[in-house]
Formats: structure tokens, sequence, C-alpha cells
């Protein structure tokens, strides 16, 4: 079942009159993978995703799907199913003709279709609203109701575009536990979209990670929080994000506001960098960088500081119970192997 | 009415407050009551008077061409009417009439909207033609069809028919064909309303739910049948109210084409109530054609408002 749902995308170009959307975009997707783009928003993730469905054309490039050639083969016969960013729920339907919608168009048995919404709605906990109208719903409701839509049909690949934004805390988290079960049993590839990068790295096997129109990095998500390509990658990926300062780097160290700190990234001779350190790989320490606490947001098991280090702002976590007051000055430093390099002119990992 | 019920909600919701709310919600109610007063009067004095003086009239014979058997008669027209065949072929011709044009219209005009959403330039230019019939007075439109469309050998249909080998046909003579004929004028003048509200209505539909439906794996005729027209309902309802309204109670058109000819082949009811009450001159009973007419329009449209209601 699983050697079904295989994508690739070949050097895929879509423009907007002048504007490029996606300039030129790679990717293979393995079969029972759950593949998540990730990327801020306007990025091009939406517009891959539409490309995929065969919703819009392709500018230049080719998709495949399970090694066809399926550029030009229209949405109705590429055996797809999706979740709308905008839901797209039909109006005059009740909930349960919705997600019954696509078992009538698959010809199903009247008497084996009711059983299966009801299991699709219980999955997605709209089962108690089966005989309202997408206009008596919440927005969190509409999306559920779009999800069940989704998942009542066996499709060969499954579309997600942020099928989550509209969920309170508990139960994005509840669905996304029953996203990633529902994938694993069924097998299937699932390509989903997002800008909420924690949920990116709890449910893709892989992610690749969009900027302006272009996929900057593809790995499994602990790669890319470990080694992040680009600045701004490492700019994007965490919460808070890597702290990017401008240093300069001097055989094997770097120097930031006068302090000299160890690395173990290397690169040739002397010259400027820009240094990327996690919030919370920066240790406090005695006899290290100097810097004042400008700010304490605390978020209940860990606090995030806003440092001032001679000028450059400096995010850093610390666990609760050793949290500094504010204005208080303290001394910070982190482990060689904690220390990411990137060229200031390429923006690329050095 | 319903702006009635929502103050007095207003004013219920308020009561505890004081008099005060009780006394500007009065002052307020008599300065609309001053405000609407005038139009008020002027709709009763230009529909409600005449409407009843109509009804009045329809219990007298009044026959201008005898006055002395002039009186009072009570229901004796309506007890002719119910056996006047003249009576009931017209309404037959009326029924035939508006029900064929309206639902070509409606028909018609759901082609062409459909046709035109997809149109990706001269929409604008397609929608200023479409227009073009309706404000045409329909007295000028019967003119140009009968000289310009329909005249022997040199109207545009009978060329057009000479042309396809069908020969020179008496478009307007032949009782068969002036029907069809006068169905098709009315038809081509008032499509584009249709054509208009459904487009209008069409345009309005999410492009997203078509785009799932793909994805759903319907075809275009499944998305036609269980999303565009359960939508389209109703503005399409709306439409077939207003068009058989008009419809019912059509006049200059076909006054000007046939004048009901020939024979009585296109006399629509409204047109034999005028026939009898201005060319034979027996008012009375015309005026009582005229309310029957009313009440054949009056159930009319209630049974397309319950349907509208109805789901
Ligand atoms: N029809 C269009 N015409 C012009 N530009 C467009 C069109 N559709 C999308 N774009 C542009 O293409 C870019 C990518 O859009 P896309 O919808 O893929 O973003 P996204 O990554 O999904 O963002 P979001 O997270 O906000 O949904 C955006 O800059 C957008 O403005
Ligand atoms: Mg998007």
């Amino acid at each position: 079942m699983s050697s079904q749902g295989q994508v690739s995308f070949r050097n895929i170009v879509k423009m907007h009159g002048e504007f490029a959307a996606l300039k030129g975009v790679n990717f293979d997707i393995k079969p029972g993978e759950f593949f998540a783009l990730l990327g801020p928003s306007g990025s091009g993730k939406s517009t891959t995703l539409r490309i995929l469905a065969g919703l819009d054309a392709p500018t230049a490039g080719r998709v495949l799907i399970d090694d066809k050639d399926v550029t030009s083969t229209d949405a109705r016969d590429r055996d797809i199913a999706m979740v709308f960013q905008s839901y797209a729920l039909y109006p005059h339907m009740t909930v349960a003709e919705n997600i019954a919608f696509p078992l009538e168009m698959a010809k199903l048995p009247k008497s084996e279709i009711a059983p299966t919404v009801k299991e699709a709605a219980r999955k997605v906990k709209i089962d108690h609203l089966l005989d309202r109208k997408p206009g008596q719903l919440s927005g969190g409701q509409q999306q559920r109701c779009a999800l069940a839509r989704a998942i009542v049909r066996k499709a060969r690949l499954f579309l997600l575009d942020e099928p989550l934004s509209n969920l309170d805390a508990k139960l994005r988290l509840e669905t996304r536990a029953e996203l990633k079960k529902l994938q694993r049993s069924l097998g299937i590839t699932a390509v989903y979209v997002t800008h909420d990068q924690e949920e990116a790295m709890t449910l893709a096997d892989r992610m690749a990670v969009f900027m302006s129109g272009e996929i900057q990095q593809v790995g499994t998500p602990a790669e890319v929080f470990a080694r992040p390509n680009s600045i701004d990658i490492a700019g994007f990926i965490g919460n808070p994000p890597m702290n990017l300062v401008p240093a300069r780097y001097v055989d094997g160290d770097v120097i930031i506001a006068g302090h000299r700190l160890k690395t173990t990234a290397t690169t040739a001779g002397e010259r400027d960098v820009v240094v990327g350190l996690r919030p919370g790989a920066l240790r406090m320490t005695e006899g290290g960088l100097g810097a004042r606490v400008d700010l304490i947001e605390d978020l209940g098991d860990t606090a995030v500081l806003d440092l001032d280090c001679a000028g450059t702002m400096i995010r850093m976590r610390v666990a609760d119970g050793n949290i500094p007051g504010e204005g208080d000055t303290i001394s910070i430093t982190a482990r060689p192997q904690d220390i990411h390099l990137f060229d200031p002119a390429t923006r690329m990992r050095l | 009415m319903a702006t009635t019920a929502v103050t007095s909600a207003g004013i219920a919701s308020e009561a505890p407050r004081s008099d005060f709310g009780r006394v500007l919600a009065q002052r307020e109610r008599r300065f609309a009551a001053a405000l609407l007063a005038p139009a008020f009067l002027a709709l009763l004095a230009t529909t409600t008077f005449p409407l009843l003086f109509l009804v009045y009239t329809s219990a007298f014979r009044m026959d201008l061409a005898m006055p002395f058997t002039n009186g009072f008669v009570g229901f004796e027209n309506y007890q002719v009417l119910l056996s006047d065949e003249r009576f009931w072929t017209s309404l037959l011709v009326s029924l035939v009439y508006t029900g064929s044009t309206v639902a070509l219209q409606v028909i018609i005009g759901l082609a062409l909207a459909l046709l035109v959403m997809d149109m990706k330039r001269g929409q604008g230019c397609f929608r200023v033609i479409a227009i073009l019939p309706v404000v045409l007075s329909p007295a000028v439109v019967g003119m140009i069809w009968r000289t310009f469309m329909l005249a022997p050998e040199f109207g545009i249909v009978d060329f057009l028919a000479i042309n396809a080998g069908l020969g020179s046909k008496n478009w307007l003579g032949d009782p068969t064909l002036a029907m069809v004929s006068v169905i098709a004028i009315h038809t081509w003048q008032w499509t584009p309303f249709a054509f208009m509200v459904l487009l209008a209505s069409l345009a309005s539909l999410p492009e997203d739910i078509y785009e799932a439906a793909r994805l759903d794996r319907a075809s275009a005729w499944q998305r036609f049948r269980r999303i565009t027209l359960p939508l389209l309902r109703p503005a399409i309802v709306m439409v077939i109210i207003m068009r058989t309204m008009v419809a019912l109670t059509a006049f200059a058109a076909i006054f000007t084409v046939t004048a009901g000819g020939p024979g009585t082949a296109t006399e629509i009811l409204n047109l034999y109530a005028y026939r009898k009450s201005f060319t034979e001159l027996s008012i009375g009973y015309g005026s009582a054609l005229a309310v029957a007419l009313l009440i054949v329009t009056i159930i009319i449209s209630g049974i397309l408002f319950a349907m509208r209601r109805a789901k």
C-alpha cells in the first residue's frame, strides 16, 4: 500500500505576471512519508500544494506522482484529497452531506456511506454536528469538517493546507496526534503546509523550508533544527529563533563584542561572520560575555531573557529557578559545538 | 412589518429604563408615520382605489354600446365568464405564454451566464450588449420585430428561414407561428434580465468549493447539478417570480405585434379584457375579466412564494 504516493517536483516555476511565486522548486517525497512544507507567509507553500493537486498549472517544470508525469493531468484524475486553507465547504450542504460528497462521487453504495461518514466525523470530534450547515459552525468546527471530508476517502495523496490553524491549543494537540495516527495507519503520503514550526517538527518525517519562492533546506526536523542551512532558516526555526550576531572569526575563535568564544565550526583565515546561537544553548557563567538583562518573558517552566550585549540584542532561554532580575548584569557563554557560523555575504552556512 | 417588529422588540427591552425612552419612541413613530403618509395616500389613490373601483364595476352591466341595458347585476358577469369559452382560451394562452417564456428566459439566461462566467475577456462588453433589449420599451420592441425581423421576405428572421430552405413563413398570420413569435419576442427582450441576475449570483459563488469538488472527483455536470444549481436556487426562484408576474400581465409587445390575433391565437387574458372593455365597450364584463386575471396572478404568485419558502 505504501508503495503508492511518491511525489517529485522537478524545477517547478510559477509566475504571476512578473512576480515569481515559485522560482524552481525541487523535492522528492517518499511513499507513506509525512512531509511538511514550512515557511513564512507568502513564501509559496500554498502555491506548491495547489500545483501538486492540479488546481494550478506550473509555468515551467514537471510534477511526477508515482513516477508518472501528471503535470497536465486534471485534478480530478490525480486521486488526491485536500484540506483547503479556506476550508472550501459546500455551504448548502450539511456537515454530513459535505463529508459524504466524495463518497457519493466515488459511487459508494448508500448503505456504506452513512457509517463511513460517522466514523470520519468521530475522528475529528464533530459527530454531534452532522446536521448543521457550515454557516452554523465555528471556524475550528468548519476546519474539522474539511478535515473529515478529506480523510473519509482513501486517496493516494493527502494534502493539508494549515489544517489546524483555527483550533484552540488543546484541540490542536489532540487533532495533531489523531492526524499522525491516521496517516500512519493508512500508510498514506501526506503533504502538510504550515508556518508553525512546532507543528512541522512534531508531525513531519521530513520537511522542506520555503523562503520567498525557493526551498532552502530539506531534511528531517531534527537535521534542520540542528544545522540550519542559511541565516534565513536559522532566523525562522526555533522558538524563539536563533540569535544572529555579527562577529569576527579568528582561527578557531569568534569575537563577539570584544569577547572571544571557542567554536568547533571552522572557516578559512580571518573574516567577518554571522554567529548563530540558540537561545537554549546559552549558559550563564563566570567570565563570559557581559550582558545586561533588559526584559524577562516568563513562560511558566522557562523564561526568555532579552539581553543587551554591548548594543546587540541576544535572547536567552533559562530554566525556572535561576532567573536574574531585570537590569542585572550577567555573563554568558556557549559550548563550542553550539556555535553556528554563517557567511554575511551569501547568507549560507559556513 | 419587519421594522415594526424590530422597534417594538427594542422598546420592550428598554421598558424598565424610564418613560423617557417610551415618549421618544412614540414621537419617533409619529414622525415616521408623518413621513410615510404622503406616499401611502398616493398609493391608495393610484392603486387601491382603482382596484376597488374595478371590483365595483365588475358587478354592473356597463355596455357603452347599449347604455339602456346598464345596471347592477351582482355576480352575473362572473357567471357568464365561467361559461365563456373565449375566457378559458385566453387563460390557457396566458398560461402557455407565461410558462414557456419564463422557462426560456431562465434556461437561456442561465446558459448565457455560465458561458460568460468562463469568458476571460469581453465580459463587460457582453453585459452592455445584453442589457440593451431590456431598456427598450416593449411597444418599440414589438414594432421592431414586426417590421425588421418578421416581415415576409424582408424581415431578418424570414430572410434566414428562406435561406435555410424553410421558405417564407407567415410569422404573424399563422396561429401557431404567431404564438411562437410573441413568446420569442418576450423571451428576447427579457432574457438579459435573467442573465444579469444569474450572472451576478454566479459571480458571488466562492471559487474554492469548485476546486474542492474537482478533487472530490465530481464531473462538470455533477458540479453543476450538486453545487451551482442549489446555490443559484434562490436567485432562480426570484427571477421566476418576477418574470412570471410581468409575463402574466404582458401587454404592449403583443398588442403592437399581433393585437391578439390572428383570431384569438395570441389573445392572453389581459388582451381579452382590454378588447372587451375598449373595443367592444363592455366595461362591466371587461372589469370582471380583469379581476379574474388579478385572482389568477395572486394564486400563481402565492404558489411561487410558497415554493420559495419550501426548503
Ligand atoms: N493569483 C495571484 N496573483 C499574484 N500573486 C499571487 C497570486 N497567488 C499567490 N500570489 C503570490 O504568491 C506568493 C505565494 O503565495 P502562497 O499562497 O503560496 O503563500 P503561502 O506560503 O501559502 O502563504 P500563507 O502562509 O500566508 O498561506 C505570495 O507572495 C502571493 O502574494
Ligand atoms: Mg497558504
